[in-house]
């Protein structure tokens, strides 16, 4: 047992910091849903980040720290599942990756050159052409949402694949909610700190910091499970971490939704991009009830 | 990171599980009730006199006090093993865990030679005299009065809620002698004292856990105070520490889980809703372990844990909670005595919140230490 980065992992968990930083502030003039940046896919392309999971010094468990990381900020770009599912395919695949799961509209779909299909058990590829897939600009999500606009030939996964890429797909949401929980948490604290109302700042009410103390002890979980599932690749390991980053964000979502008041509720304040790809990504794979059940198959014997 | 045990690591574990499947009598789930039956504190002076020849009573303590220098990881892993088998160890997983090293830091020559030794061979119980009737959580507030009589102390006052009282030889007592926080003592009282009653209090938890203690005029020498006087509070600031996550309660809550869903399972109860809750349940016990593995870690490293001391805390809060609540959904039974193992989880369970130290506390610290959020000024 050591929980500590190795110095590979040290390594890379410090350059994503430092890259991290260059996109640490949404713009000012930034009053949308969807705030993409293509300068950090292509600085996190360049650096070969989403091969780190392959190096064996560094591991799908450095590839989760990043995903973590770069899901914290208030810019996404499609880091997770390139960073985390594409490496455990035996195949060469295209990046960006998107997901239509159901055939319901997909976080980054519009612009993926290889799409994830889930139509209930069965996992699918596809690689769309441009006019297949259109983008859905006005959806409150706050990743790129997409759908497709014609039905696509896809190439259906056997089974211990179709359950490869969703262990990973598990994993990877797991830990890019521990990132957008941070985030949110993050950016709570810093507004009831500033924000007074009755004379003082909200954070002295301790209805307030009870609430908060709860999501922060709620974000260290999902974080550590995401990690170990990462580190374990198991798909009874996954499905614990995505239930319990689903479930967590629901609480999450609310309270920060809740103590931001009003302000909260704008496009000027950047909590509906965390909030909001949290929200994305409760459904996938199921939701709780799907993670449930896996967790049931696999954790219990 | 490494998430797993190494060789050796798992080896340990397995000696454990192995002393305790030969040691531990067939009718124990009917010993294991409670968290402080006096049955259970019998049979544990025994079972630790047993532990500590086979070198698993206090493998971390130093080699000078009966132990072999073991590291955090091997004492956690002790204390899962027996928490999981119901703590046979009884009250003197106390000692092990922070009575003793406590000592050892602040005692005494005297007060080492005469109270170390005896733990490491497993012969002695305590029992901790913190809390008082208008004293909980508001601990610095206690009112027990120890009076400077020439070279001893008059000590009057009451303690309550104290585990294991009735059958203790020693109470690593608080008692104020001067005012403020800084105003309390630490005494190492024998319970044989004159002027010490001690009274059960009936309780959910079972029969002997909690009692009242009363102390009227009891005489202590001045050699059996722990530190100087008014040093309770730094010292017992490393106490709450090293016990907010002392119990790995989340290995019982764990396996109480793992039993009842192989309960329903058997008949065909396995379904709808309970997989859902046990699910969630079992996401619950997971994160309180590698939370609490975190801090482990930590202290393995010689890094001081802070404030995520308490996160660990409230998530096993959190874990307890669900797990119990899954138990009474399901398997109600148990509640009346149908599957002892788990009613012996069950009493353990529902203290998780309060028993050292309340989970409001735990929280009032994370936002404070952890989250940093703003107080009113005091
Ligand atoms: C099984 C068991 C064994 C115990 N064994 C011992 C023992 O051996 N020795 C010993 O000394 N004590 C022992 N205790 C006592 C234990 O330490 C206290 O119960 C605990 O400190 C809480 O104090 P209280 O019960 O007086 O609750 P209170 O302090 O009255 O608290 C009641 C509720 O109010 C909340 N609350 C209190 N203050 C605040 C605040 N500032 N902000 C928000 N909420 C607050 C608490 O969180 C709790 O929910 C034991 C308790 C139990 C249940």
């Amino acid at each position: 047992m050591d929980l500590s980065l190795n110095e590979d992992q040290l390594a890379v968990e410090g350059a994503i910091e430092k890259l991290a930083e260059q996109f640490g502030s949404s713009p000012v003039d930034f009053h949308g849903f969807a705030l993409v940046s293509d300068d950090l896919d292509r600085e996190l392309e360049e650096g070969g980040y989403f091969d780190i999971a392959t190096i064996p010094e560094m591991g799908a468990l450095s590839a989760a720290v990043s995903v973590e990381r770069l899901a914290r900020l208030p810019y996404t770009a499609e880091v997770a599942l390139s960073m985390l599912v594409r490496p455990h395919l035996d195949m060469e695949l295209p990046r960006p990756f998107g997901v239509i799961e159901q055939g319901r509209p997909g976080r980054f779909v519009a612009t993926a050159k290889t799409l994830i299909i889930i139509d209930d058990d069965k996992v699918g590829i596809a690689h769309p052409t441009a006019d297949q897939v259109e983008a859905i600009p006005d959806s409150l999500f706050a990743y790129p949402m997409g759908r497709l606009t014609e039905s696509l030939e896809v190439k259906y996964l056997p089974d211990d694949v179709a359950s490869t890429v969703k262990t990973w797909m598990r994993v990877a949401l797991a830990a890019e909610m521990a990132g957008l929980m941070q985030a949110a948490l993050d950016s709570i604290v810093e507004h009831v700190s500033v924000r007074k109302q009755f004379g003082r700042p909200l954070g002295v009410f301790q209805a307030l910091r009870h609430r908060l103390a709860e999501c922060a002890v709620l974000t260290g979980g999902v974080r550590w499970l995401a990690l170990k599932a990462a580190w374990s690749g198991d798909a009874g390991d996954a499905a614990l971490a995505a239930l319990h980053a689903q479930d967590s964000a629901t609480r999450l979502v609310y309270d920060m939704h809740q103590l931001s008041g009003a302000m909260g509720m704008t496009l000027e304040m950047d909590l509906h991009l965390w909030t909001y790809r949290m929200k994305a990504l409760m459904s996938e794979l199921g939701g709780r009830g799907g993670q449930a059940q896996v967790v049931a198959a696999a954790c219990f014997e | 990171m490494n998430f797993d045990w190494n060789t050796e690591q798992k080896a340990y574990r397995e000696s454990i599980r192995t002393f305790i499947r030969e040691t531990l009598p067939e009718n124990w789930e009917h010993i294991a009730h409670g968290p402080a039956s006096r049955e259970q504190t019998a049979f544990a002076r025994d079972f630790c006199g047993k532990l500590s020849q086979a070198g698993l009573l206090v493998p971390h303590w130093p080699t000078e006090w009966g132990g072999r220098a073991a590291d955090p990881w091997e004492a956690f892993i002790l204390a899962e093993e027996m928490w999981m088998a119901g703590e046979p160890r009884g009250g003197q997983y106390m000692n092990v865990n922070w009575i003793g090293p406590i000592l050892m830091l602040f005692g005494t020559e005297l007060q080492k030679q005469t109270h170390i030794l005896p733990m490491a061979r497993g012969e002695t119980l305590w029992c901790q005299g913190f809390s008082e009737p208008e004293s909980g959580s508001d601990l610095a507030s206690l009112r027990t009065r120890a009076v400077k009589d020439g070279d001893s102390y008059k000590i009057n006052g009451q303690k309550i809620w104290t585990s294991y009282a009735g059958d203790a030889d020693t109470c690593f007592l608080l008692a104020r002698t001067s005012e403020g926080k800084n105003g309390i003592s630490i005494f190492l009282v024998p319970m044989n004292t004159p002027g010490i009653t001690v009274r059960d209090i009936p309780s959910i938890i079972g029969e002997g856990d909690i009692h009242e203690v009363f102390f009227d005029d009891v005489e202590v020498h001045e050699k059996w105070r722990l530190g100087e006087e008014g040093q309770a509070w730094e010292i017992i600031g490393q106490v709450l520490s090293l016990e907010r996550v002392g119990i790995p309660r989340f290995s019982l809550a764990s396996k109480t889980l793992r039993d009842t869903v192989a309960l329903l399972k058997q008949e065909g109860r396995f379904i709808g809703a309970a997989v859902d809750q046990a699910a969630k349940a079992h996401a619950a016990c997971e994160a309180a372990r590698w939370y609490s593995y975190f801090i482990i870690d930590k202290r393995a490293k010689n890094i001081q844990a802070g404030p995520e001391a308490s996160v660990g805390r409230f998530s096993t809060v959190i874990c307890e909670r669900l797990v119990s609540e899954f138990v009474v959904e399901h398997v109600p039974e148990a509640i009346s005595g149908v599957h002892p193992m788990l009613l012996a989880h069950h009493q353990r369970g529902i203290v998780a919140g309060i028993a050292s130290g309340a989970a409001e506390i735990q929280l009032n610290i994370i936002a404070t230490q952890f989250l940093e959020l703003p107080r009113e000024a005091r």
